[in-house]
């Protein structure tokens, strides 16, 4: 793109002949130049093509009524019955709508989390301090979300929940059911998020932040720039490469919510709230045999989601950033 | 273009798809029956059984054949059987719940046999017209029914509580209400603190409006349908008849006034009936069998007098005095037969004629009760455990009760018909309680409320029911916690007609008129 007119160093790794004068002859001798990176090559594709794109074959039964014993092939195509279906039931609004919530939620407060907290751990100057605080918020990344779900539920339980008591105690009045409680299932699928993800996620940051050069700060400090001014004018700059990349990566995976954390807090009482595209294509697929029906809902989820990753990217680009392609 | 790169890449690909075919083979075995054996897929409540351990040959020698059961935890087991269903390896046999909508089209589609004809000529085959009839889609049996009581549903109450409380067990809704809130506010353990509610409800975890829970048996208690009814020519849902807002008005001022647990919403099966053996609520609405549980969990606890703690009443007569009750379905899931691999009809009747000698009299003991000799000996019409204290016995006993009762047909848990033997109870209120099940049960069988629809499968509930089931489901609980008015109720039933349950309705009515 013309816009795009940052140094590109990471083209020249390809070693692909940059510009049109790579002709024919020069193209075969880099395949012999090469012949054994692409041999290297070979089992990355052969993952890619029989776990990525082989199983795409399945996706045709969302424009087929998929009967079991008949199989993919002998099922009979209805089309696009399946996705009038979905847009035109009850489910879809609901849906878009909660998924989408998440995902702005996602942005504005599981994104920038590890980005803050690793700026902070960075101007942390006690070294034993800043590996510790570093370990121990690591640990939350490594439990499973059924764990983190019965945490949510000892700790906030109308019954027995810890916090919950505790928060009553407080304020007094009617006792909250905060696991049970539409307005309550964003905030507490936002804490969990956070507590899970932000230490781990601060670790890519946290390298972009070692990688900058310190004669920059040292420049700085004898121009007269404090603490503030040097935060501002280097640290940030620096590691904005690394939140526009996150950034784009982030973006494919929006509409992807973790299906766990929804299912194991859905209840009667928040389902308007906590039904999203995931826990929607398992109980419609898996818990009713509604194959095909989830097969369609998971696909327009994957298109969406690809255009978001392409809209992101070039956002990026209009704004002057690097894209991701 | 040069053709070298373009063979490279073909080359490439072939490669690729070479490693996809081999992949793909190195796990396909299960696909054909082993010649002398057959592949099972059955419930499993404990750890699986050891297909060399002594049951588990037992039931190969009785059978005749090598079986190779894939034990499926059943709390899985639905997401499993779709599972199973959608990939191209079937097991031999399959129990399966038969109205599970992949079954259906699946067996439609010819994957299973139809067996409407054929069990008749077996005769330890259970075949009791009615649940045959339940069991059936539209009227075709794709499996041999696993036979449960036709009425299972009962109250437990804390038998302690009542008695320092000097109440009686509950014959009508006031009565039940009376003693919840006696339970609540009377202090009936005793420790001169007001921690104790009286009806303990949980979150109810099948998506479907009619599933038999404790909120079913209350709209049927106050005449609304059990599921759907026939009135003055239509179809009635249970949702939409008069007496099921009395229903909700009842449940809802339990749930008002505190007289269930707080976390009624939220509350897991799995873990209801902690807070009765707790001392925490003391009245569950369920299947009767849950009463052993009950028994065995205030053993565990303390065993000096844990036979004092359960007591037991029927269904109950709404205010004016008239009495209607929940019966069930009088089956739980049905052995399905494979066409894909059992696919003559020789061999078909060689499979028929295992399962009806695992369904004899023999078969039913050896599936519900275990070795004769080893881990139980027979006093008069009941079984008694022997040398429970043996850990080889105790490996039967776990092999029997938690995994090969669900194979059976002909008798199952808590119903031993007249083919396998009751348990003897340890201690004789264990087995008051045993025998007030059985009197109960055929008093309330007298004012059952069937279900018309049972033997139906409308396809419109197939291809939306995902959809329509949750919407009524949902909303009752939300009217119930405060979150809706009775309009706003009203207004999900309609979207509920609107989105495809007013055709759900006609296809229904249409069947049964048929016939």
């Amino acid at each position: 793109m013309a816009t795009d007119l940052a140094p590109e160093p990471a083209e020249v790794a390809t070693g692909e002949p940059a510009g049109p004068r790579g002709r024919l002859s020069s193209r075969l001798s880099m395949f012999g130049r090469h012949r054994w990176l692409l041999l290297m090559l070979l089992p990355g594709l052969a993952y890619f093509a029989v776990f990525r794109y082989w199983p795409m074959y399945g996706l045709s039964i969302a424009f087929k009524d998929f009967v079991p014993f008949l199989g993919v092939e002998g099922s009979e195509w209805v089309g696009l019955k399946h996705f009038e279906d979905l847009f035109t039931g009850p489910d879809f609004g609901r849906l878009m709508r909660n998924t989408m919530i998440i995902a702005l939620l996602t942005i504005l407060i599981a994104f920038p989390a590890p980005i803050i907290v690793a700026l902070l751990l960075n101007e942390l100057r006690v070294r034993w301090l800043k590996r510790a605080v570093q370990s121990l918020i690591y640990i939350p990344h490594f439990l499973a979300w059924t764990i983190v779900a019965s945490l949510t539920y000892l700790l906030f339980s109308v019954d027995y929940g810890v916090i919950a008591e505790w928060i009553h105690s407080i304020t007094g009045g009617q006792k909250i059911d905060y696991v049970a409680q539409e307005a309550w299932f964003r905030p507490i699928i936002m804490l969990q998020t956070v507590w899970k993800t932000t230490g781990w996620g601060t670790i890519i940051y946290l390298a972009a932040l070692a990688g900058v050069n310190p004669d920059l700060y040292e420049a700085a400090r004898m121009d007269g720039a404090g603490r503030w001014s040097q935060f501002w004018h280097i640290t940030l700059p620096a590691i904005r490469p690394t939140i526009v990349i996150m950034a784009i990566l982030t973006s494919g995976n929006l509409l992807d919510q973790s299906f766990e954390q929804f299912w194991l807090l859905r209840n009667s009482l928040n389902a308007d709230v906590a039904d999203v595209f995931d826990t929607f294509v398992y109980y419609v697929g898996i818990t009713q045999g509604g194959y095909s029906y989830a097969t369609a809902v998971g696909l327009f989820k994957g298109v969406a989601g690809l255009v978001l990753i392409f809209g992101c990217n070039w956002l990026a680009k209009r704004l002057g950033q690097r894209g991701l392609f | 273009m040069n053709t070298t790169p373009r063979r490279l890449l073909a080359g490439m690909f072939a490669l690729t798809t070479l490693f996809g075919v081999a992949a793909c083979g190195s796990g396909d075995e299960g696909g054909q029956a082993a010649p002398d054996g057959l592949n099972l897929m059955v419930k499993l409540f404990g750890t699986a059984p050891d297909p060399n351990g002594e049951m588990h040959k037992a039931v190969e020698k009785l059978a005749g054949k090598k079986l190779n059961i894939t034990w499926v935890p059943n709390a899985d087991y639905a997401s499993k059987t779709n599972v199973t269903l959608a990939s191209d390896k079937l097991p031999d046999l399959l129990v399966v719940n038969p109205k599970d909508a992949a079954f259906t089209k699946a067996a439609e589609a010819g994957a299973f046999w139809d067996l409407t004809d054929k069990i008749k000529k077996y005769p330890n085959l259970p075949q009791d017209p009615r649940i045959l009839a339940n069991a059936s889609t539209n009227g075709k049996s794709y499996g041999v029914y696993r036979i449960r009581p036709l009425l299972r549903s009962a109250i437990m109450l804390r038998k302690d509580w009542l008695e320092k409380l000097d109440l009686k067990e509950p014959e009508t809704t006031d009565d039940l209400y009376e003693i919840a809130k006696a339970f609540t506010e009377k202090d009936p353990d005793g420790n001169g603190k007001k921690d104790t509610y009286g009806l303990i409800l949980p979150k109810w975890p099948a998506p479907n409006f009619s599933a038999s829970s404790p909120y079913n048996a209350i709209d049927v208690w106050f005449g609304a349908p059990n599921g759907h009814a026939v009135r003055e020519g239509k179809l009635v849902p249970e949702f939409d008849a008069p007496e099921f807002w009395e229903a909700q008005k009842y449940i809802k001022k339990f749930i008002d006034e505190g007289l269930t647990n707080p976390d009624w919403a939220t509350l897991d099966t799995v873990k209801w009936l902690d807070p009765f053996v707790q001392g925490k609520g003391g009245i569950i609405i369920d299947v009767n069998v849950r009463a052993d549980e009950l028994f065995q969990l205030f053993k565990q606890a303390d065993a000096s007098d844990y036979q004092t703690k359960v007591a037991m009443a029927g269904n109950l007569k709404r205010p004016d005095g008239q009495k209607f009750s929940l019966p069930f379905t009088g089956y739980n899931d049905v052995v399905a037969i494979s066409k894909q691999t059992v696919r003559t009809e020789e061999q078909l009747d060689e499979v028929l004629a295992m399962l009806d000698r695992l369904a004899s009299k023999e078969g039913a003991t050896l599936l519900n009760n275990g070795i004769e000799g080893k881990n139980f000996k027979v006093d008069g019409e009941y079984a008694v455990k022997i040398n429970d204290q043996d850990p080889a016995v105790q490996t039967i006993n776990n092999d029997v009760e938690k995994a090969f009762i669900q194979l059976g047909t002909s008798a199952s848990v808590g119903f031993s018909s007249d083919k396998a033997y009751a348990w003897k109870r340890a201690t004789p209120e264990e087995q008051a309680i045993e025998e007030e099940k059985k009197t109960l049960s055929e008093l309330d069988l007298q004012t059952a409320q069937h279900d018309p629809t049972l033997p139906y499968i409308s396809k419109t509930a197939v291809d939306k029911g995902a959809t329509l089931n949750p919407i009524p489901t949902d909303a009752r609980i939300k009217f119930l916690a405060g979150e809706l008015t009775e309009e706003q109720f009203k207004a999900e039933i309609k979207r509920w007609y609107d989105s495809g349950g007013t055709q759900v309705m006609a296809e229904l009515l249409e069947l049964i008129n048929k016939g």
